[in-house]
């Protein structure tokens, strides 16, 4: 994965530090079911491991999410995509762009990390079919300067997924 | 009656300490932004109290003032409650 994101370049400040502490406490204590939390020393770049849910089209797969968060978190999203291989879906890009609102426009600093993994897993459970999104190698192709997924001007029409 | 006299003057307070407790009568215990205790202090100020209040809604949502302002003003024109969306 390049090291595109412009959000984890700054240092965090003392408050997303006390955030993401107390955030990373809770999740020691009570993690979402279905998901990992993999131990490093680094509480800017959290990579958590998805478990595809039982009885929906991802059963016993695995997948990456790497979670960037920038200096004025909780105020501002922290960057979410799916590390390589991304899952085949409707909404998730083959570079690992998520295409899902509370990531960008609807983000609420009452949102958690636990509460974005929740969110990934019930979009990744209803869907019905494992394919890219129609404009996925167009896409792809723009960000291939290594732009954020946050930069992107999503257009967010479809709530079925 | 003379024994009666002499208890009464065992009883002489020399000091003594008031304790008064406080809490905030919110819905919740912490502030749903930076997810401290709304007894204690956001992480801005130092001093829980007056200093650091609290703030509620329209949706009767609680936030620290201090959380919630910083939320409000990096989004204009509009912010939403960060709980439940509303304007």
């Amino acid at each position: 994965m390049t090291d595109s994101s412009v959000s984890s370049r700054k240092v965090l400040s003392k408050i997303a530090t006390n955030r993401l502490q107390k955030e990373l406490t809770e999740w020691q204590i009570n993690p979402p079911s279905g998901f990992t939390h993999k131990v490093t020393d680094n509480l800017q770049r959290w990579v958590i491991e998805v478990n595809g849910a039982q009885g929906t089209i991802y059963d016993n797969e695995k997948y990456q999410l790497q979670v960037d968060f920038p200096e004025n978190y909780p105020m501002e999203a922290p960057q979410v995509i799916f590390l390589h291989p991304a899952p085949l879906h409707p909404h998730i890009y083959s570079n690992g762009h998520i295409c899902l609102d509370i990531l960008y426009d609807s983000w609420s600093p009452a949102m958690t990390v636990g509460s974005i993994c929740i969110s990934i897993l019930s979009m990744l459970s209803s869907s019905t079919a494992k394919e890219r999104p129609e404009d996925n190698d167009r896409y792809v192709k723009n960000c291939r300067n290594g732009r954020s997924p946050k930069e992107t001007r999503w257009w967010f029409h479809d709530d079925k997924v | 009656m003379r024994c009666f006299q002499e208890l009464k003057i065992l009883f002489v307070i020399y000091r003594w300490h008031a304790v008064v407790s406080w809490t905030w009568d919110a819905h919740d215990e912490t502030c749903g932004i930076c997810r401290m205790a709304f007894d204690g202090c956001c992480p801005y100020y130092k001093l829980p109290g007056d200093d650091c209040p609290l703030i509620w809604g329209a949706c009767n949502h609680a936030f620290h003032l201090h959380c919630i302002m910083k939320w409000v003003n990096s989004q204009i024109p509009q912010a939403h409650c960060p709980m439940c969306r509303r304007e």
